[in-house]
Formats: structure tokens, sequence, C-alpha cells
């Protein structure tokens, strides 16, 4: 029989017949890797997820014409430009000023699934308009007009008259809309009517025109500010902005947050991380006599050293294992209670966790280890 | 030249004595025991001569080395090489076999090498035990396992700390037939022992009080049975 | 005896229960500061999300409709005014203590040099001292936090040298070719002023093409002495939940004791109906995109951290619980001794319990500060401020630390329950 081959059988042996010894070490060590796994897969993803959550102050970017208008294929070359795995929503806005009950009012054309993305934060009293004829109206002029959901209303639009010099008098274009939803947001939304895209265009007779863009691009600043950089000299046609209060104060909070889980990870680490070394620093104290027996009959301190502390990393590895999948599936119960989404598996925790779980159950083994060689065997053996 | 031989050994604790001025011959092939009451020095002596402790003062020579002057990770090597050990609390690794608790001394020596470790527990009459844990064993069964360890590396010396303090008369005759048999073939064996039956087997035995050798007899009628005086 | 024992163990086997000691203080100061830090996340993560700007306007009545998005035409100065007299009385409603910031705007048109624009007065750092004794800044230094000055510095209405200077956007400022320093005359409707540009700003918004200036110049540059347009105000909400959407929409419709709960809750609701009550004809509302969403991000930290919290208890309390079982356990030959000259299976146990309780006091009590120490490295360092200590957070640490040492010892008394003492004296 080979020397390693006894080795092994050694080491085997002692975790296996010493199995509930054994167990409450690899206990130990499987929730240190559980939590080191866990924790450090959250940190790296809370960025992203709560990056998400913050879309919910909607538009982060508009785009806004360099002259006049832009149309529906500038739009789409702008978003080209950004990278569609963070484009959250993208919403074009035309603005015409149109009249209710012979009353001035500002209508705007837009694409109403895109707006639940952009701006997340509108509440909708009834529903959204899903087909041509359905009005969305904010709550100044459902109050203004004593207008609610269900009413119906005519819009008219005069052509040609572009709301400053309208001396010539041209038939209005009139159409019928049913007042779907009221929306109320608490800013100046709430004295717009919104409708399709095609709704105005049919009113107007106008079509392909765009006035403006939002956008809710899921990027940190720096990216974003590259983004735009990229669009307004590729896009002669839009000019991309940033919304400074929305991404200045979410690379604030972002920042503050993520220092937040980082510095708990840091914290709950270190402190399981000495938790793992004590009850392993036991578990070897515990073999004192039989480190003296060894030394009694012929094994040099290194051979000593070397064989549990090949039993503490075969441990340590095993831990290690079944903390890296007990983690992944910590984290990923944490995303999907908290923000109701998968996590993204990050293979490089799973060495990390097995190579931190190896290295900390070794220095934790090795001390109480090295300790008990420097005592005397035969001290050991009397039942010191 | 003797095997062993302790020259002027004191051993000092503060201001105990635990060995006084000691001088010992043994020769290669010689059944010794050592016998005292408790606190005698029997087990520092014990220790001394298991390369386990130095002695504060003397010479210990070993076939010729004066093991006193050697370190620590010198003795372990001397140890592993010449001493075969057997304790009165057995000591064996619990969550081995047999087999592989008389392999560990093999591993720690030089190569493991199961047929032969088989072989020595066969001569302690425990073959058809080799896979089985202490725990599963008797007392008198650990102890012969113990012997077998003590022996499988051919040592110098077998070296006994009260071998039957923990059996009872039919394992103590079981274990004191072993040495017999050992002694037979060749191989020198000091056990320390207060038990005088025990020690009375041997060929000599040397007596030892408040560290010092106090008397030495020599058995006229060795023949290595164990008598019991009933 | 039994005591004399117990210290025995304590004292004479202190580098043991040292360790014991340590992971039990190690395992309540990872509980002490990981319930501070989450029972005040929320707190502190509010204030972080002040930097939105404001999450609740106030208008006036007859007034709720104005236009000013995108610069709509007829979007004309107001008909009806806020008193500035009053703004005072917002820091007296029930919620005054979460109010952490507000301010007042006037809308004027003005003529800068041949460009008709619009001026806003507002305050910049207005100092006030409030009935309390509490003194506090407010005004769109602090509001508009993202603002970036381009050139200058921020308008200090604090100095003495201020009376007339203003703040002008980017857009503004390059229509008219002004920098930081540069002094403008500027003709209101009512009067003129010369006005020196403190800065330059850049707020990424409609913004940048007006000019800000403290609220008694633009006031008497349009002779609306007295009078705001609107006030934004800042205020620390509870995340919106049924009740507190059922009263938005009609506080009547609650019962008494509902709307008790809710008038005494921080939602952002029952705090504009209480700005509503001391400022006359006004009309104060949420802003959703503000108040939404700090209500999301709210929630998710909070669960975040409960979380965290949860998987760094269930690690300590295994952690603890281990390392009990582990070192009594080592101990069997101990206990068997005690067991071979008679000691009952509840003496034992007592004994043992006895030994590892007060073990567990000391560590536990020593991780307690630790953990507030902890604590307060984590509120410090990301938030720059203390973590508040709940009292609730002393009982929940206590309890957790007493039963996971009790849990911990159970399977190591019942091995001792089973052990007899002759095994373990014949060294099995």
């Amino acid at each position: 029989m080979k020397k390693r081959q006894m080795y092994f059988r050694m080491i085997t042996a002692s975790l296996v017949r010493r199995r509930s010894r054994m167990l409450v070490a690899l206990l130990s060590i499987a929730i240190g890797a559980t939590i080191l796994s866990g924790l450090v897969t959250i940190y790296y993803d809370v960025p992203r997820q709560m990056g998400a959550q913050f879309r919910n102050y909607g538009a982060n970017m508009i785009f806004t014409p360099t002259e006049g208008t832009f149309t529906a294929e500038d739009m789409e070359a702008g978003r080209s430009r950004i990278d569609s795995g963070n484009i959250v929503g993208v919403t074009p806005y035309r603005y015409e000023s149109v009249r209710i009950h012979e009353l001035p009012v500002m209508a705007a054309g837009t694409d109403m699934e895109q707006t639940k993305s952009t701006s997340p934060y509108w509440s909708v009293e009834g529903t959204y308009p899903a087909s041509s004829g359905e009005l969305l109206l904010g709550a100044g002029l459902s109050e203004q007009f004593r207008l609610r959901v269900g009413d119906e209303v005519t819009v008219s639009y005069t052509p040609e008259f572009d709301g400053r010099s309208g001396e010539e008098t041209v038939l209005d274009n009139t159409k019928d809309f049913t007042v779907t939803g009221i929306l109320e947001t608490g800013g100046p939304e709430e004295d717009y009517a919104y409708m399709a895209m095609s709704d105005l265009e049919e009113l107007t007779g106008i079509s392909g025109v765009i006035d403006l863009a939002e956008l809710s691009v899921s990027a940190s600043s720096d990216e974003l500010k590259a983004y735009t950089e990229k669009i307004n000299a590729e896009v002669p046609k839009i000019g991309a902005r940033l919304v400074k209060r929305v991404t200045e104060s979410e690379t604030t909070v972002l920042t503050k947050l993520q220092a937040l889980v980082l510095l708990v990870t840091v914290i709950v680490l270190a402190l399981t991380m000495i938790c793992v070394a004590t009850t392993m620093t036991a578990v070897v104290t515990e073999r004192r006599k039989e480190i003296g027996l060894r030394k009694a009959i012929g094994a040099s301190n290194g051979g000593i050293i070397k064989e549990f502390m090949g039993e503490g990393m075969l441990l340590g590895a095993a831990g290690g294992i079944i903390g890296s999948v007990l983690g992944y599936i910590f984290a990923q119960q944490v995303s999907i209670n908290v923000f109701s989404s998968s996590i993204s598996f990050m293979p490089l925790i799973v060495p990390v966790t097995i190579l931190v779980s190896v290295a900390v159950t070794g220095i934790s083994c090795l001390l109480p280890i090295r300790s008990a060689t420097q005592v005397d065997p035969a001290l050991v053996l009397k039942g010191e | 030249m003797s095997l062993l031989e302790l020259k002027n050994i004191y051993k000092i604790y503060g201001d105990l004595h635990a060995l006084d001025d000691v001088n010992l011959k043994v020769e290669k092939g010689e059944w010794l025991s050592i016998m005292g009451p408790s606190g005698s020095g029997k087990s520092t002596m014990m220790n001394i001569i298991g390369c386990m402790d130095k002695p504060t003062k003397g010479e210990v020579l070993l076939d010729g080395v004066d093991i006193a002057k050697e370190s620590p990770k010198n003795l372990t090597t001397i140890r592993r090489d010449k001493i075969g050990l057997i304790f009165q609390q057995f000591h064996l690794v619990n969550y081995l076999t047999a087999i592989e608790n008389v392999m560990l001394a093999q591993y720690y020596h030089s190569v493991p090498d199961e047929k032969e470790a088989l072989e020595a527990l066969d001569r302690v009459g425990l073959a058809d035990r080799a896979k089985h844990l202490p725990s599963q064993l008797s007392g008198g069964e650990q102890q012969r396992v113990c012997v077998a360890r003590a022996l499988i590396n051919y040592p110098e010396i077998i070296l006994a700390d009260e071998p039957t303090g923990n059996l009872d008369d039919a394992n103590e005759k079981i274990v004191v037939d072993l040495f017999h048999k050992l002694h037979s073939e060749g191989t020198t064996l000091i056990v320390v022992t207060h038990d005088p039956e025990v020690a009375e087997v041997a060929q000599r035995t040397v007596y030892l009080r408040n560290g010092k050798l106090h008397k030495e007899t020599i058995n006229e009628h060795f023949t290595g049975e164990i008598k019991f005086d009933k | 005896m039994f005591f004399r024992m117990i210290f025995g163990t304590l004292f004479r086997q202190w580098k043991k229960m040292l360790m014991i000691a340590f992971t039990i203080a190690l395992g309540s100061s990872l509980a002490t500061a990981m319930l501070s830090v989450m029972l005040d996340v929320g707190d502190k993560v509010n204030q972080e999300l002040k930097t939105y700007g404001a999450n609740i306007t106030v208008v006036p009545k007859e007034n709720s409709v104005v236009n000013s998005l995108y610069e709509v035409e007829d979007g004309g100065t107001a008909v009806a005014f806020l008193r500035e007299d009053e703004l005072g009385k917002i820091k007296t409603i029930f919620w005054a203590f979460n109010i952490v910031d507000y301010a007042p705007f006037i809308n004027t048109k003005v003529n800068i040099g041949g460009t008709e624009t619009d001026a806003v007065g507002t305050w910049f750092n207005h100092h006030m001292e409030l009935p309390t004794g509490e003194q506090l800044d407010a005004g769109v230094t602090s509001m508009r936090s993202w603002w970036e000055v381009t050139d200058g510095k921020w308008l200090d209405e604090q100095t003495a040298d201020n009376a007339n200077c203003a703040m002008i956007g980017t857009a503004l400022a390059q229509k008219l070719g002004v920098k930081a320093g540069d002094t403008v005359h500027i003709s209101g409707s009512a009067s003129d002023a010369d006005i020196t540009i403190a800065g330059v700003f850049d707020a990424g918004g409609d913004e940048d093409e007006k000019i800000f200036m403290p609220l008694d110049t633009a006031q008497s540059l349009g002779d609306l002495d007295g009078k705001i347009d609107s006030i934004e105000v800042s205020a620390i909400t509870t995340p919106d939940n049924e009740l507190a959407v059922k009263a938005a929409k009609d506080p009547k419709s609650l019962t008494i004791s509902q709307y008790e709960t809710w008038y005494c809750t921080a939602y952002a609701s029952s705090i504009c109906y209480q700005i509503q009550e001391v400022i006359t004809d006004a009309v104060a509302s949420p802003v959703r995109q503000v108040a939404d969403s700090e209500g999301a991000i709210l929630e998710k930290t909070e669960l975040l951290m409960l979380l965290i919290t949860i998987l760094s208890l269930i690690g300590a309390a295994l952690g603890i619980c281990n390392l009990v079982t582990a070192s009594v356990m080592e101990r069997s030959a101990e206990i068997g001794l005690m067991k071979a000259i008679g000691a009952q299976n509840a003496a034992v146990s007592g004994l043992v319990l006895t030994e590892i309780i007060s073990t567990a006091v000391v560590g536990g009590v020593v991780g307690f500060f630790a953990g507030w120490g902890f604590a307060q490295i984590i509120g410090h360092t990301v938030f720059g401020s203390s973590i508040e200590m709940r009292a609730v957070v002393i009982p929940l640490v206590a309890v957790l630390v007493l039963i996971v040492t009790l849990a911990g010892c159970i399977p190591a008394i019942r091995m001792m329950l089973r052990l007899s003492p002759c095994e373990v004296l014949h060294g099995k």
C-alpha cells in the first residue's frame, strides 16, 4: 500500500467514523460558506436589482429635436445606440394644442404601453387607453371640464393653426373620444390629455412627427453619459440629454445602498468566519490526546500537521461546496422575495467560496494543531 | 556494549528530584521490569527511555547514541525507529480499525503494508478482528492491538507502561504470554508496572523509590509464565 | 459546593469558557448590529432619497390648473396666490418633525436686455428659527442637490451682500452671454433692478432657461409682495398602504379610528392633509414620481436588510449552538466522572447549564456593546450619522442568545444523560 493511500484512508476514516463531530464542524463551515456566497452574490446583484427599482423614477434620458421635430426613424436610430438589454422603455411624445369644449388644451400623442415603463409612477383611475378613440385625461383637466371615466368628449383641432399666428380660418378636424382613465401624478402631467399617437396623427392629419422622447435606461451615470455623447455625435437630428435630477440622485442613493450592503457583508462575514474558526479550534483541541499518541508512535510534527490540515481542508472544501449551493438558493430567494426577479448566477463565486472556506478552516485548524504538537506526548497520554 | 545505558540520570522539577542519580544497563534481548509505588519516578524514567522526555542531567545511551543530547525532532525519529510503546490506556485512534491502527505505526515509520499488519495482528491472535473499531473490542483485545502496533516496526525495545493495569486476570495472562513469546523471539522488553505478579515474570526487576534505584532482583527461575497467587 | 464547582470550571477552564463567551459575543454583536441597522435603515435611506427633491407640492386651490410642462403657450402668470406669511406654519403641523426641507416659489416674467424670460423667486438657504427652538436652513440649495454649479457658486442668502444676486440657468446664461460675477439689468412688470450673477447652474431640465433670485427680489420686480405661487415640501414619509390610498381619495370615508391611525402616520397623504389645514386655500398633493418611487425603494431596502439580518441571525445561532455542543461533548470524561461518584443526571445537567448560561450572559453583554459599535461604524461610514438604538433590540438579542445557547446544550445534555460512567472512565 502506498503512503498516500494510507493518508487518504486515515482522513476519510476520521471524517466518516467520527460522524457526529465532523457534522458539527461541517455544519459550521457550511453556514459560513452559505453566508459568504449568499451575501457576496447579493452584494454584486444589488446595483442591478436596485437600479431596476430606481427606474420607478421614470425617464432618465430625453431625446429632443435639434431643429423642429424628429421622426420615429430618428428615435429608432438613437435607441439603437444603447444596449438593448439596458433599455427599460422608450416613449415618444408629440404635443399639439387642441380644443375641448372650445377651450385650448394641450394634447399629447404617445405610446401608452411605453409610458408604463418610462412613467411607472403614473396613477391612473380607470384604465390606460388601449384602442383608438380612447383618452387618458389629466386630473386637472378632468376637474376643469367635469369629465369622468366613461364620458364621451369631442376633441377638435384646427389645421395649419400653429397656436401663434392663426389668421386663416379652416374647418376644424374633430374626433370623438371616450375617457377611459384619469391621470394623477401630482405634477404638470395632470393638465394634459393623452391619446395614442395614431389618434393624434389622425386628428391633425400630420404623421411621423415626434417632439420629444423619454427613455428609461438602466445603466450607471458614466454609461449614460457615454450613451448621450455617442447619440449626439452619431444621430444629428436628436439631442440626447440626461435628466439630471434622476441620474444624479440615483448615483448618490445607489452608492450609499451599495456601501451599506458592502459594509454589512464585510462585518457579517468577518464575524461568521471567526465563528467558524472558533468551532474548528474547539474541534481540533478536542483531539490533543490523539495528536499526542501519534507523536508517541513516531509521527513528526510536520506529518501530524499535514494529516490534520488535510482533514480540515477536505471539510472546508465540502462545506464550501454545500455553502455555495445553499448561498445561491438563499440569494435567489432574497431576489425573488425582494425584487421579484431571479438572480444572475456568478460562476466565480463558487471557487471563491470554496477557496475561502478551505483557507479559513485551514488557518483555524493550523493554530490549535501547532500548539498541540508543541505539547509533550507523555503529558497528553497521561490524560492532561 | 549494552543496548541501553542510563548514566547518572537526574530529573529535577523545582525542588523535587523525580530521578536522582539513576544508573541502569539493559542488555539486548533482556526482559526487565521496573517497579515502584506511585511517585517513585517510574513514569519519568519510562518517558526518558521512551524518548518522550529528557533528563535534567546525565547520559542516556541507546545503541551508543546519547539521546539526552538530541533535538526533539531527532528524538521523534529515534522513538519511531527503535521503540515500541504500549500504554495502560491502550490509546488507540478510536475512528481507525484495528488493522489501520497498526498500519498507522508503519505509516509513520516507513510505508504501510496491510499484509504485514495483518500478520502482526495474527501474532497477537486478532487476525479475525482486524476490521473492528476499538469500541467494538474488549480491553484485552485493545491492548493486544496496541502490542501489535508496538512490534510492527521491529523495534529494539518494547516499552510497556502498566500494560495490564486495565485488564482482568485472563487478559493479563494473554498479554504476559505475548510478552513471553516476544522475548523468546529475542525482543528486548522493558515493562513498567506496580503489579508484583507481572513484574516477577521478568528476568530482572529493578525497584525505584523516591527517584533512586532501591534494589534489584534477578529471577532465578525465569520461565516467562505468569503465576497467580490465589 | 455547586457554585464552587461552577467557579472551578469558569476560572480554571477559563480558556475554553473564554472561547464560548467569545463566540456568543460574536453572535450577539452580529445580532445587535444587524437588528439596529435593519430597524434604522428605513429612516436613513429615506433621508438619502431626499436628494430627489420635493415629494409634496402645494399650490393655490383656484389655481391648481397651471400649465408648466415644457413651457406651453398660455402658461401665464397664476391668478391665485399663497401667502408668504403662512410659510412658517408648515413647520407647526403634527408631522412637522418629518418635514426636512421646503421652499416657496414665485414666477414672474422679466426682460433682461431685450430677452423675455421667466424669473423665479425662492429661498436658497433661508434660515429659520422655529418656535420650538429648532433651527432650519431650507431652500433650493438642498432641494436642488442635482444642480451642477458650472460657474461661480451657490447663492448664499445668509451673507450680507446677497441683496441683488441671482443664479442663472446655463441655457439662459448662454443666450445672454453672461457669466458669474456679471451684473445685468432686469426689468420686471413693476420695477427694475441691477442684479449680480452669483452662479450659473446646469439642472438638466427646463430650469436651465430661468433665472432664480431671492424671494423678495422677484416679488418686488413683479409687484407681488407677500405672494407665492407654490411651495415644494420634502418630507420623510411612510410608504402608502391601503388605508393611505383610501384616505387620499377622501379622508371623510374613514372611520374615526382609521382616521386617527391615518392622521398619526406619516403617509404622504396625511402630511398633505395637515398642510392644507394650516395654509389658507391651498391644495397639497404628493408628487407621484418621487413619493411612489421612494416607497418602492424603501420597501425593497428594508426587505433586503430584513432577509440579510435573518440569514446572519441563523448563522450566528447555528455557530453558537455548534460550539456549545462541541465544547460540552469535549467534557464527557469529566461528566462521566461526576456520574461515577454519584451525581444525578439533573445535577450534572444543572451544572453544565448554569456554567454555559453564565458564560452566555457575559458574552452576550459584551457582544451587545460590540454590536452597537458595529452599527455605529455602519451608520457613520455609509450615512454619515449615527444609528439610533431601539430599545426593542435589547430584549430581542437577550432572548435570542438565551434560546440559542440552550438549544446548543440540548444535544450535549442528551449525550451526557446516555453516558455510562464506566465507558467514559475506561477511555472508550
